[in-house]
């Protein structure tokens, strides 16, 4: 019999309320000591990535946030029966119960910012015509314009990542004085200046939020995604390199759910 | 069904666009076919040749920025990246590549191209 994973909990109990989750089967938690993966029964492979299924999915992890501190694992995730389940809960017990003890009482949540790229590029080409500094003097041979050419690109490219590192440090001040943990990452494109998510203890969450309105109100330049509470998808950290899942089953099973988060993210929207 | 995480958003066009070509930086399946693996495989070194030659370009330019380079220095470190690059385009052109389709999402360094 396959088991659809949802995500492993820091219970051993069975769980109280109906929660129904792929193909509207019911979810039960199999224990192994003092921790749980809550599972359903699976008959046959998930057909593709669909709205509804990824929703499912979300939605039956949510609800075990709502009562427990919950790993939550990557949507699609199904293992080949009981006894496997077991087996791997028992190679990753330590590597789970770590990171629910880190992850107790802790919701992530997501900040998007995109900024006018073109307009700070214009900016910063302005600027730098104006107080130019001649490093470079092209005396008309043809290599020597290639490599001002290129030292003027460079210049841009780089004031524009430096600009780029100030917003976000100042943003991230504000962000960080209520977050346990965070990851960002700089200029995904050209225009997604910040794609962040911030770990936050669930009695800062409101402090969190005012942060969060308290800079989206600084810059009418900059557009904001505010994203959350979601389950802490991108904080799990497994550390057993060995183990009944080989090393790419173990980063696919706690991959972080951006798709998952888009998705869902567009209905509510 | 709703989920209870919420996203709040004044410009959700605009993130979804950027959010998928975030994601689009690289095929997720590598297309290969005894039709096309000539070209898959000259994409996979080009990239790779690319990302060097960017790298090479970058440490000249900090050097030019620093102003430790001679003037002679300077102009045979011009024709070496002028020749490289144009022999690059050459390559591009023989196995019929784009430069958008030899970019490589660099992690934290951002994107090749």
């Amino acid at each position: 019999m396959k088991l659809y994973l949802y995500g492993i909990i820091d219970s051993s109990d069975q769980i109280k309320e109906s929660i129904y989750g792929l193909e509207g089967v019911g979810v039960y938690n199999i224990s192994f000591r003092d921790i749980g993966a809550v599972v359903s029964e699976i008959s046959q492979p998930i057909q593709g990535v669909t709205e509804g299924a990824v929703l499912e999915h979300e939605t039956v992890v949510e609800k075990l946030m709502a009562n427990f501190t919950i790993l939550p694992v990557r949507f699609q995730t199904i293992i080949d029966g009981r006894d496997n389940l077991l087996s791997m809960m028992q190679s990753y017990y330590k590597d789970f119960k770590d990171n629910l003890a880190r992850l107790y009482n802790k919701l992530e949540f997501g900040i998007k910012v995109i900024w006018p790229a073109d307009k700070v590029k214009e900016n910063i080409i302005k600027a730098l015509n104006e107080g130019e500094q001649r490093v470079l003097e092209s005396d008309g041979s043809a290599s020597k314009r290639f490599i001002k050419e290129k030292f003027e690109k460079y210049k841009i490219d780089k004031e524009f990542e430096t600009k780029a590192d100030k917003f976000i440090k100042v943003m991230d001040i504000f962000f960080s004085k209520f977050a346990a943990e965070k990851k960002l990452e700089k200029l995904k494109t050209r225009d997604l200046l910040l794609d962040a998510v911030y770990l936050v203890e669930k009695d800062k969450e409101n402090d969190f939020r005012e942060a969060f309105e308290h800079i989206k109100s600084a810059d009418p330049n900059l557009k904001y995604l505010f994203s959350g509470p979601w389950p802490p998808y991108n904080f799990v950290v497994l550390l057993r390199k060995t183990g009944l899942l080989r090393d790419t089953e173990q980063a696919d099973l706690f991959d972080k759910v951006t798709r998952c988060q888009t998705l869902v993210g567009a209905d509510s929207i | 069904m709703i989920a209870n995480g919420i996203v709040e958003t004044d410009s959700a066009e605009e993130f979804i666009e950027e959010i998928e070509k975030s994601q689009d930086v690289l095929p997720k399946k590598i297309n290969a076919n005894p039709q096309t693996v000539e070209k898959g495989l000259a994409k996979l070194v080009l990239t790779l040749i690319e990302l060097i030659r960017k790298l090479l370009e970058k440490q000249a330019m900090r050097r030019v920025e620093a102003g430790s380079l001679s003037d002679e220095q300077i102009e045979n470190m011009g024709e070496t990246l002028m020749k490289l690059e144009s022999k690059m385009e050459e390559l591009k052109q023989i196995f019929g590549l784009k430069d958008e389709e030899l970019n490589l999402n660099l992690g934290p360094l951002g994107d090749l191209m």
